[in-house]
């Protein structure tokens, strides 16, 4: 475990709830909850998980025009009863890497409780709410969050990070549930800032660290109004929305063209 | 790192047959044929989350219930006094993008295969694998045999319908085995277990395509029976052979017709119907390489970029 993590202090926790959001998220989803998050709870860094074993360093990945690198850290918030990780997928030794994460959060930081947030893109019109879909490792554990408004998830497929490391707590015995806000397709490059405010809104809730975000409910007003201006102009993506609107599903041609007008007119009015 | 063991047969003097998923599925298919045949009973197998990513996850009623793995099993059976177990391992494990293992992961996995091996009293290896050759799909398969020791050599040679590497076009007894069929001969070499590798011809055109080929698995099987000395009903291997030889006469003739292969590349290949290896003129790199780009193509099926994960 001493080789796999970087310590920068080691403060004492007891019994804290662990919240994990991934980078690469549909709508942003995890980066930008916990960053939200960790604003919200004062947050600060104590380890972090070192890259070498986990990801292939032939050379960096660039986006928006700057070079990325791998990075895992752990945070704590300051009452001690909140930790939240933000990371990158390991890329390889996953079993490897999922265990030692748990084994600090379980052993080190006596985390009782695991949260997931991601995004899952669905076939919704943005203009819609978004349903948080759940997934629990514990039939005891789903039992608690009965009437907070979570559906169940349904699936049957290839499994994601989340998945994986709640089928590892399962086997430790450490409670966890994995979040999959609805993500409308077309906004699934981007910050869904309603999907991102729908999850980070519940998560206030439960921990209760206070939901009022005004920056956040801007950037809702702001892409809601750029889209609405998006359907203005453009007569065939207001039709295609109208169809999802109305509960409908579009061609894959008709989902290509949504999504490509949405980014691209997004993309030129946040400069 | 491990092997979950069922149950504790007691065997003596077994002889292990191992298969992976590999070109044509040959040695997979020939090893689990005989395994399902034989009714060999599931008894160990090795924890996969070490060496493989997990494949499937199951949700119902916002519950996980389960996460699948490529499974790496054992099994056990007594016939006529010999005790045999049986490797099936759904995928190899590699650490780069082939399906072939290779890296530090293989190796663990083949010294985890010969540890059970050698706990359960194991005399000889046998692996399965796909052996690359100038036939044509018409053509019944020789089996290549590759023994991991010199004393083996007048055993196999032997065998029937078996040649070894010296017999083969390049006539010099080199080359290579690709992922875990090799790696095992040698990994059973240095801890001095005998383990010959024995497999079915797949012709070079085919040996990209997405299906299996069970004529070569047809003539593992029969010689691996022969070495057991039993009798088994392999008709559904036939009845599979059959099927899969008519599918490819299908696409070869759809091809020529459409011209989707140069002229030159369907004579070569048609040169190999009913054709003796050893009666053939050399196939240039160059005519190899039009080939199998063509074939490439062919079965190129594209990625699933669309593919949902939860």
């Amino acid at each position: 475990m001493k080789d796999i993590f970087k310590f920068s202090e080691q403060p004492k926790f007891e019994n804290p709830s662990l919240i994990v959001g991934w980078q690469a998220d549909a709508g942003n989803l995890g980066p930008k909850v916990i960053e939200y998050l960790s604003r919200k709870i004062k947050a600060k860094s104590f380890c972090e998980i070192k890259p070498a074993d986990f990801y292939s360093f032939g050379g960096v990945a660039v986006d928006n025009d700057t070079a990325q690198f791998p990075e895992c850290r752990f945070y704590y918030g300051e009452t001690n009863d909140l930790l939240v990780f933000k990371g990158d997928e390991p890329q390889f030794e996953q079993y490897k890497f999922l265990n030692a994460f748990l084994d600090l959060a379980e052993h080190h930081c006596k985390t009782k409780e695991l949260y997931t947030v991601n995004g899952t893109i669905s076939s919704i019109a943005h203009t819609g709410p978004r349903r948080i879909l759940a997934v629990f490792n514990q039939q005891e554990f789903q039992n608690e969050f009965r009437d907070l408004g979570l559906e169940d998830m349904n699936w049957k497929g290839p499994p994601a990070i989340s998945s994986y490391l709640l089928w590892i707590a399962k086997r430790r015995g450490i409670p966890g549930v994995s979040l999959w806000t609805e993500v409308p397709f077309y906004l699934a490059a981007c910050d869904d800032f309603q999907a991102i405010k729908t999850t980070f809104s519940f998560l206030a809730r439960k921990f209760d660290v206070g939901s009022a975000f005004e920056e956040l409910d801007d950037q809702i007003r702001e892409q809601n109004a750029k889209m609405a201006q998006l359907r203005e102009e453009e007569p065939s993506i207001d039709e295609y929305i109208g169809v999802l609107e109305r509960g409908g599903s579009l061609v894959g041609d008709e989902q290509m063209e949504l999504t490509r007008e949405v980014n691209e007119f997004l993309e030129k009015t946040d400069l | 790192m491990g092997i979950e063991l069922y149950k504790e047969p007691k065997l003596e003097n077994s002889i292990m047959f191992c298969g992976w998923p590999g070109i044509g599925n040959i040695g997979i298919t020939a090893i689990d044929t005989l395994r399902g045949l034989l009714r060999a009973e599931e008894f160990a197998e090795i924890e996969a989350w070490d060496f493989f990513a997990p494949r499937k996850v199951l949700i119902e009623k916002g519950l996980l219930k389960d996460l699948q793995f490529p499974s790496s099993k054992f099994y056990f059976k007594r016939i006529k006094d010999q005790d045999l177990i049986f490797f099936v391992g759904e995928q190899q494990p590699s650490e780069g993008r082939t399906q072939y293992a290779v890296g530090q992961k293989a190796y663990e996995m083949a010294n985890l295969v010969l540890d059970v091996a050698e706990r359960f009293d194991c005399r000889r290896v046998y692996t399965s694998g796909a052996a690359v050759a100038q036939i044509h799909h018409t053509s019944k398969s020789k089996v290549w045999a590759v023994p991991n020791s010199k004393s083996l050599i007048e055993e196999v040679k032997q065998y029937e319908n078996t040649i070894l590497m010296s017999t083969t076009g390049g006539g010099k007894g080199q080359g290579f085995i690709s992922g875990l069929n090799g790696l095992l001969l040698g990994v059973a070499k240095k801890r001095g277990l005998e383990a010959i590798c024995v497999m079915g011809e797949i012709p070079y055109y085919l040996q990209t395509a997405p299906w299996p080929y069970p004529k070569g698995s047809r003539s593992v099987l029969e010689l691996l029976t022969k070495i057991l000395g039993i009798d088994l009903d392999l008709s559904r291997v036939d009845e599979l052979a059959k099927t899969v030889e008519k599918n490819i006469e299908q696409i070869l003739e759809a091809l020529y017709s459409a011209e989707g292969v140069p002229p030159e590349v369907a004579d070569e290949i048609e040169r190999l119907r009913d054709s003796e290896q050893t009666e053939l003129g050399p196939i240039t790199e160059e005519e190899q390489k039009k080939i199998m780009e063509h074939i490439d193509e062919l079965f190129d099926q594209g990625d699933q970029k669309n593919e949902r994960y939860l």
